[in-house]
């Protein structure tokens, strides 16, 4: 059976096939002002590269912040229910799923079935999630992609204030003024990140095996802060920012053999 | 009422014509979300029992029962608004005078109140202080004095910043609840303010007039108490309705209120027989606590639990815009006038979860309401709803999560503001909640 799982987040469309739990391809596209037509677009990368048709999908099921918006749908799954889903399918272990997004954090405590029992989100500022590193990467003039690597480098860590953008982006140029180096000012973004991240995960307790998952996942200097602030080995699938898109699939799955029974 | 010529201690100089051009623009927007949430109301419960038409009308704020009671005030009669839940109606109702809240559900006058206090400040208090700087609020513009009790910061600063404009009797509550001390310290409270409602209104309180005003306000919390009960089974009314129920006794005709009251419930127990549900027996139960919310604006979380996907049925609360209103009876032994008031002192401390009491064991009081709530009602989960600001209910959560965790219910904590730009992410977080609530059920 081919279900697909569409995860339509503030920055990109992530798109998943599932045949008989297995995951055959996967395809995203930029959400940009049409977040339908870029799940349009996504859906059909994965598919072409899987070789498949629309019509070989049985169930459609939809989620991230746009869900609403997704096209195909047959039904819709909270995010921080798709994390949970696909944090215990890729490592049965996990009782914690953290997602690091674009614009959102969360965290969701969930049961050896990956049901959710408890969640966790960021308070109502980009602080701790990705567009943060992006707006401290200009302030730097470093590309984002070079913010991780260059934060490993760093000999110390110097603290700053990430209770806002605004508030951080103030702080890291009175960095920059204190002529502190490119390294340490990008450990202490990630420090403090990974410090909010933190204590947003402790009111939930952290419950191993915890597991990262979205697009910031991918960054090394996110991870090793996290990794620290926690206390706890923090585990990344291969693919951290399609862990949405793959719990929609796994609950079109489950849904679609509901409806056959 | 005090002279417009005094020198104002808080409030800034603002002309009459931008008073008027703000509080046109504001009240324009406002009876639009009022004539919404009533549809939307209406749309959740295709069969709404026929009285709920009453409560919609006494809900505009700017229709009947301003009315009403600006013909009351031409015969003569006083109003005495409030701002908390401390104040004894019951002196007000039997020195004659008509006892309002006052405190502001507006988003836009939020804005205002900015102003005059920081950001910082819960918006409930900036909401009220930005109403009566553009003379919005008619309940509050109708009042010849207003009681404010000192309970949290916000409230302690918010009487004093009303004192530009109205007389205001400020009631010191002790926040330890179970001391001799504190009890006889709010009895001298309640017989000072018995003093001070005589004077202004000129009406002397009797024992017979207090005893009526007390037997009046028990018959309205048996009304309140019978409609809640009817919310233990199967839902037959839908969360919103019952609690904007609730919030209109607030300013409603007490009398008045309690007959149609009466009369939703006869109705509901027809329907309790006849088995018709406003919604699927299966339909995850929930409860909300917290910060108040006032309507008319500040009605988007019970609206987003309603209309969710998957949705969800709020059967209980423990607000003091909601069930705290009536909740409790003034239990009297001797109808004479010390035992009265002694009563009447006892149901407003003891029986109030506020969070700004603690004692020997905290504010035990609300954790064994929520329990009780929790079992009875069958609640499945508990929104822990928080504005901006609200120091006391935000430091309290950690504390009753802990309480819930032991009898394994969930409880989300929802942080927000006065305002409608977060109602997509509030929708995200509720929509998760109720779908693990849903999951909950299904395994």
């Amino acid at each position: 059976m081919i279900t697909v799982g569409m995860d339509l987040g503030t920055q990109r469309v992530k798109a998943v096939i599932l045949k008989n739990d297995t995951v055959v391809s996967r395809g995203q596209a930029f959400s940009g002002f049409d977040p339908t037509k870029a799940a349009e677009q996504a859906v059909g990368e994965a598919l072409k590269k899987a070789n498949l048709k629309i019509s070989d999908v049985a169930y459609f099921v939809a989620t991230g912040s746009a869900m609403e918006m997704a096209p195909y749908a047959n039904s819709t799954v909270s995010m921080m229910g798709a994390d949970a889903k696909a944090g215990v399918h890729i490592f049965p272990k996990a009782r914690t799923i953290i997602d690091v997004g674009a614009e959102e954090a969360r965290a969701v405590k969930c049961d050896k079935k990956g049901v959710m029992v408890d969640f966790v989100v960021n308070e109502r500022c980009a602080a701790g999630a990705g567009a943060f590193i992006e707006a401290m990467a200009r302030a730097l003039e470093v590309k984002l992609e070079e913010m991780g690597p260059l934060s490993l480098k760093a000999e110390r860590a110097s603290p700053i204030n990430a209770s806002c953008v605004i508030f951080g982006e103030s702080d890291v140029v009175s960095l920059i003024h204190r002529q502190e180096s490119k390294p340490e000012i990008a450990r202490a973004v990630f420090d403090a990140m990974a410090d909010r991240i933190s204590s947003m995960v402790h009111r939930l307790g952290v419950n191993p095996d915890v597991v990262l998952v979205g697009g910031v996942a991918k960054d090394v200097g996110f991870v090793a802060s996290l990794k620290r602030k926690l206390g706890v080995d923090v585990l990344i699938p291969e693919f951290p920012d399609f862990a949405g898109a793959l719990g929609a699939a796994l609950a079109a799955a489950s849904r679609a053999k509901e409806g056959q029974k | 009422m005090k002279s417009e010529k005094v020198e104002k201690k808080y409030m800034p100089e603002i002309s009459r014509k931008e008073i008027d051009e703000l509080r046109n623009s504001v009240k324009t927007a406002s009876q639009k979300i009022m004539a919404e949430n009533i549809e939307r109301m209406k749309k959740a419960d295709p069969n709404r029992p026929e009285v709920m038409k009453y409560f919609d009308e006494i809900a505009n704020l700017f229709g009947q029962r301003q009315k009403e009671i600006l013909a009351e005030k031409e015969k003569g009669k006083k109003v005495i608004g409030y701002m908390c839940l401390f104040a004894p109606t019951e002196l007000i109702l039997a020195a004659d005078a008509i006892p309002v809240r006052v405190n502001s559900g507006w988003y836009d006058t939020s804005k205002l109140g900015d102003r005059v206090v920081p950001v910082e400040v819960c918006p409930v208090i900036r909401s009220t202080i930005g109403a009566k700087m553009i003379e919005l609020s008619p309940f509050l513009e109708l009042s010849d004095a207003l009681i404010s009790v000192l309970t949290c910061d916000g409230m302690t600063k918010l009487s004093e910043i009303l004192s530009d404009y109205k007389t205001i009797w400020g009631m010191d509550i002790p926040r330890v609840k179970d001391s001799s001390q504190s009890l006889r310290f709010w009895n001298d409270e309640i017989k000072h303010m018995k003093a001070q409602i005589e004077e202004f209104t000129g009406n002397k309180i009797t024992r017979k007039s207090l005893k009526a005003a007390i037997e009046q306000t028990q018959m309205a919390t048996k009304a309140f108490r019978r409609l809640q009960d009817l919310r233990k089974g199967p839902p037959v009314i839908m969360g919103r309705d019952a609690m904007l129920v609730n919030q209109t006794y607030l300013w409603d005709d007490k009398k008045r209120w309690t007959e149609k009251t009466e009369a939703l419930c006869d109705e509901l127990e027809k329907r309790v027989q006849r088995k018709e549900w406003v919604c699927s027996p299966d339909t995850p139960r929930v409860l909300v606590t917290g910060t108040p919310m006032f309507w008319p604006d500040n009605w988007k979380l019970p609206t987003l639990v309603e209309e969710a996907n998957p949705k969800g049925i709020i059967v209980a609360d423990e607000l003091c815009s909601g069930e705290r209103i009536l909740n409790d009876p003034v239990g009297v032994d001797e109808w004479s006038m010390d035992d009265m008031l002694s009563a009447i002192g006892d149901r407003y401390l003891m029986a109030s979860t506020c969070p700004c009491f603690t004692s020997k064991d905290g504010n035990e009081d609300r954790i064994n309401w929520l329990i009780n709530k929790v079992k009875e009602w069958n609640v499945q989960g508990v929104i822990y709803y928080v504005v901006r600001g609200c120091m006391l209910y935000g430091m309290e959560y950690t504390r009753i999560k802990k309480a819930l965790d032991k009898i394994n219910i969930p409880v989300y904590y929802l942080d927000t503001d006065y305002t409608r730009e977060d109602v997509g992410q509030m929708k995200t977080r509720v929509e998760a909640f109720l779908e693990m609530l849903t999951a909950r059920v299904d395994f």
